[in-house]
């Protein structure tokens, strides 16, 4: 019951509390905003270099965008723990572990749904793309996945933000990575074999292209080999951040690590 | 039983200095320490910076393991019983820092209540109890980023007594409030002990050692040097008496000089202002003024006083031995 | 700095990627200089904006402030040095594409080349120094200036001609910097007149140079009375 209430309660205060653009127009701006420009600007980048159509941008891009929470927002929802100075107040609680840590995530998977929601939208409005209605609850259950299998990497990194100073410099790059890598502009079979191993040993890659089927109507059937090896890759990435949450708290005690205030 | 109890407690710290030919430094800074805490006891751990209060309350608030010795808070290890210890303690660090800036100080209670496991119908009444103990009603809707040092101070207080431990942990709670702030946070400690709390609190103030503590140990360098109460510490350098006399500019072997008188136990110098204080510490029943002022001769003199040793006295004769 | 220099990297080579499943080889260099226009340009915005709210976080705002110096003046060489770390980001595209997907470094006129590099800096440098002023008043700017990176990438024109956007886009774009600076390099590149660009980006560095001494005498008179500057 406790466990429940830090998961629930707990993961929506420390989300207000540490996440930086709290403020309703910052909020707007960055987490909507971005994906936004995002997406537009690599649906007119793909339309000039003759490379697939608007479609293949929108849902790639709409879908990435659960990344702006899934990363940054999950990061600093960490590590800002250890900007503020408060990270020995909360270790010295007795609350448990698991879902002081995994409580936080949640707020950050419901944003990153409604950031996505918004790009699609965008790219229905602006762009040269068309969902029919029948298809949106299973391209929400993509999403949903995919958002959460992208927290799941964002709690990785923010367990390291716990120790490294720069995280946000990590955070950046495998945000910028997943433009790249993840499928989402540049089709996987155009990237030398390298970094489509690195793409799909990534969260996103795998929901981007069940996302793609299932906007062109294919039935959530079709992809739930995809979607579960998303699930996969996220409940592997939110398992070691935690084993890492666990090592540094422990490491912490011993060797005075923690910077604790 | 005692409440606190540890036992040739000892932490290390291990440094790395050097960015090519890396070498690392083991630092003591706790270095066998024991002492008992008896329940409803305000303890102080009294000492200059750096030595080792802080990683005492650490250890105690199951924040750093020791690296030597153990410790038990109601009976549970510190290092076996994490949780029992946790759910029983509270603790306050001096400072600003430790706070949700971005969220009201209602919402900072509120979220270490869920953490604490505060039953969800006690919270509201017990955050307000909380609130009006540390005198921030009225206040607590208000982003914590607009609070003075004393308002976060206290913040601070309410949220170590959140789950309403039985053994409060305090360190250095009047750390840079201002005179007013400070006495106010002083009677609330107070009132905290008629409360039944059991509390230890490290302080490098005197004055509030001597005002709030039942007992004090008194730290240099890792080590306890001296224990008992704030009377029994005077009294150990005490007996004696403290002579002041004003000079304007001595020099170092003058003052050795003075050392050197019979009865005379310890010579400091103090600069105020333009004077220089010499505050001469000496044996109980010895009269050494004739002596000193006969060592003087040939420099200007100023007031010469005589009083009682106070606690500040008995501290820096316990470090500088 | 790391980031100036692998944001764009990253840009550029899905761009190289695109590029090359569209069949458009021949364009390359035109791509490695976009993207490293793009990264010039993240340079900028976050850098000028950075350097404000670093200032916030250290308490030394208020300090540089109420030093006797306008603060514009001593704000200036500061956007201004951060957009010339764009030039690693030029630099870096130019070499990568070079060495990744060998993208020809061929250029027809290197020395208006060289003179195009120092006046786009000092362009997008000025107008950094617009961006700093918003910062001295408000805290959050930082949200909003994320939010320029890309709408700025469009419309300048820096990776797709300007004139494929909505119509209303152009006019917009003659008013960046980043747009005439691009321009400028790519004249010197392939072999047509940057001058009148380089003359555009200096007279857009005095036009923003006006509109920053505006803005920030009234930012500050604002951070002033709204006691702003020393909240972080």
């Amino acid at each position: 019951m406790a466990a429940a209430r830090v998961f629930l309660v707990g993961g929506v205060i420390s989300y207000r509390a540490l996440f930086n653009w709290i403020r309703p127009l910052s909020y707007a701006t960055t987490m909507l905003g971005i994906p936004l420009f995002q997406l537009l600007f690599f649906a007119y980048v793909g339309r000039f270099a003759g490379v697939r159509d608007d479609a293949f941008f929108v849902v790639g891009n709409a879908v990435q965008a659960t990344a702006m929470g899934g990363l940054y927002a999950m990061t600093m929802t960490v590590a800002n723990e250890r900007f503020f100075g408060t990270l020995a107040p909360v270790l010295a609680t007795p609350a448990n572990r698991l879902a002081l840590f995994l409580g936080r995530a949640l707020p950050v998977v419901l944003n990153a749904l409604a950031v996505s929601a918004v790009a699609f939208a965008a790219g229905l409005l602006l762009l040269d793309f068309s969902l029919p209605a029948a298809r949106v609850p299973a391209l929400a259950a993509v999403v949903l996945v995919t958002a959460t299998a992208t927290t799941g990497l964002g709690l990785l990194l923010g367990s390291l933000g716990l120790r490294v100073r720069d995280v946000l410099f990590a955070s950046n790059l495998v945000y910028f990575g997943t433009l790249l890598v993840c499928g989402v502009n540049v089709p996987l079979d155009v990237l030398p074999p390298w970094l489509q191993a690195v793409g799909r040993a990534l969260p996103l890659t795998h929901g981007v292209e069940a996302a793609r089927r299932v906007a062109g109507g294919e039935g959530l059937g079709g992809v739930d080999g995809l979607l579960a090896t998303e699930a996969g890759i996220g409940a592997a990435y939110a398992l070691v951040a935690f084993a890492l949450f666990r090592v540094f708290e422990l490491e912490g005690r011993r060797r005075a690590s923690l910077e604790t205030y | 039983m005692a409440v606190i109890e540890a036992e040739e407690l000892r932490r290390t710290y291990r440094t790395t200095t050097g960015a090519l030919r890396r070498r690392t430094l083991d630092v003591e800074a706790v270095r066998g320490v024991t002492f008992a805490v008896e329940r409803g006891e305000l303890y102080g751990l009294l000492g200059p910076n750096g030595a080792g209060k802080t990683t005492i309350i650490k250890v105690l608030v199951t924040l750093l393991l020791p690296t030597a010795g153990s410790a038990r808070v109601l009976g549970h290890d510190v290092v076996r019983d994490v949780r029992e210890v946790r759910r029983r303690v509270g603790f306050v660090f001096g400072g600003e820092r430790g706070l949700y800036e971005r969220l009201s100080g209602l919402d900072n209670l509120r979220y270490f209540a869920e953490l604490y496991g505060v039953p969800a119908r006690e919270q509201g009444r017990r955050i307000a109890e909380l609130l009006d103990l540390v005198g921030l009603s009225g206040r607590e809707r208000e982003r914590v980023e607009g609070y003075s040092r004393g308002m976060r101070q206290r913040l601070h207080i309410a949220r170590g007594l959140m789950h309403d431990p039985e053994v409060l942990f305090l360190d250095e709670p009047t750390l840079g409030l201002d005179p007013v702030g400070a006495r106010e946070l002083r009677q609330t400690v107070a009132g905290l002990t008629e409360a039944g709390k059991t509390l230890l609190l490290t302080t490098h103030y005197m004055f509030e050692a001597d005002a709030l503590c039942d007992r004090i140990a008194v730290l240099s360098r890792g080590r306890i040097v001296a224990e008992g109460t704030p009377r029994a510490l005077k009294e150990r350098v005490g007996g004696g008496r403290v002579i002041e006399v004003e000079v304007f500019g001595i020099g170092e072997e003058r003052v050795d000089a003075l050392r050197a008188v019979g009865g005379v136990r310890s010579v400091a110098v103090e600069e105020r202002g333009q004077v220089q204080a010499l505050v001469v510490r000496t044996d109980a029943g010895v009269e050494v003024t004739p002596a000193l002022l006969a060592r003087l001769a040939g420099t200007t003199i100023g007031r010469v006083s005589y009083r009682e040793p106070t606690l500040e006295d008995a501290y820096v004769a316990l470090v500088e031995e | 700095m790391l980031v100036s220099v692998l944001e764009p990297l990253i840009f550029a080579t899905i761009a190289f990627y695109l590029w090359g499943a569209g069949g458009r080889e021949q364009t390359l260099l035109y791509v490695a200089l976009g993207a490293g226009l793009m990264g010039m340009w993240s340079a900028t915005l976050f850098g000028s904006g950075g350097l404000i709210q670093w200032q916030r976080w250290q308490r030394t705002l208020e300090l540089l402030v109420a030093a006797p110096p306008r603060f514009l003046v001593t704000a200036l060489p500061f956007t201004v040095a951060t957009a010339s770390l764009g030039l690693y980001s030029v630099a870096a595209t130019l070499l990568w594409g070079r060495l990744l997907f060998g993208v020809p470094l061929a250029f027809e006129h290197p020395f208006l080349f060289l003179l195009a590099l120092p006046a786009t800096v000092l362009a997008l440098g000025v107008l950094g120094l617009v961006f700093a002023s918003t910062f001295v008043f408000y805290r959050h700017a930082n949200a909003f200036s994320n939010l320029l990176e890309y709408p700025v990438w469009l419309a300048s024109g820096v990776l797709v001609p300007v004139s494929l956007l909505p119509g209303f886009v152009e006019p917009l774009s003659w008013a960046l910097a980043p747009t005439w600076g691009v321009r400028a390099l790519r004249d010197a590149a392939f072999g047509g007149n940057p001058l009148p660009e380089i003359g555009a980006c200096l007279a857009l560095a005095v036009a923003y140079l006006t509109l920053a001494a505006v803005a920030m005498a009234n930012f500050e008179r604002l951070a002033r009375r709204h006691a702003t500057l020393s909240l972080t």
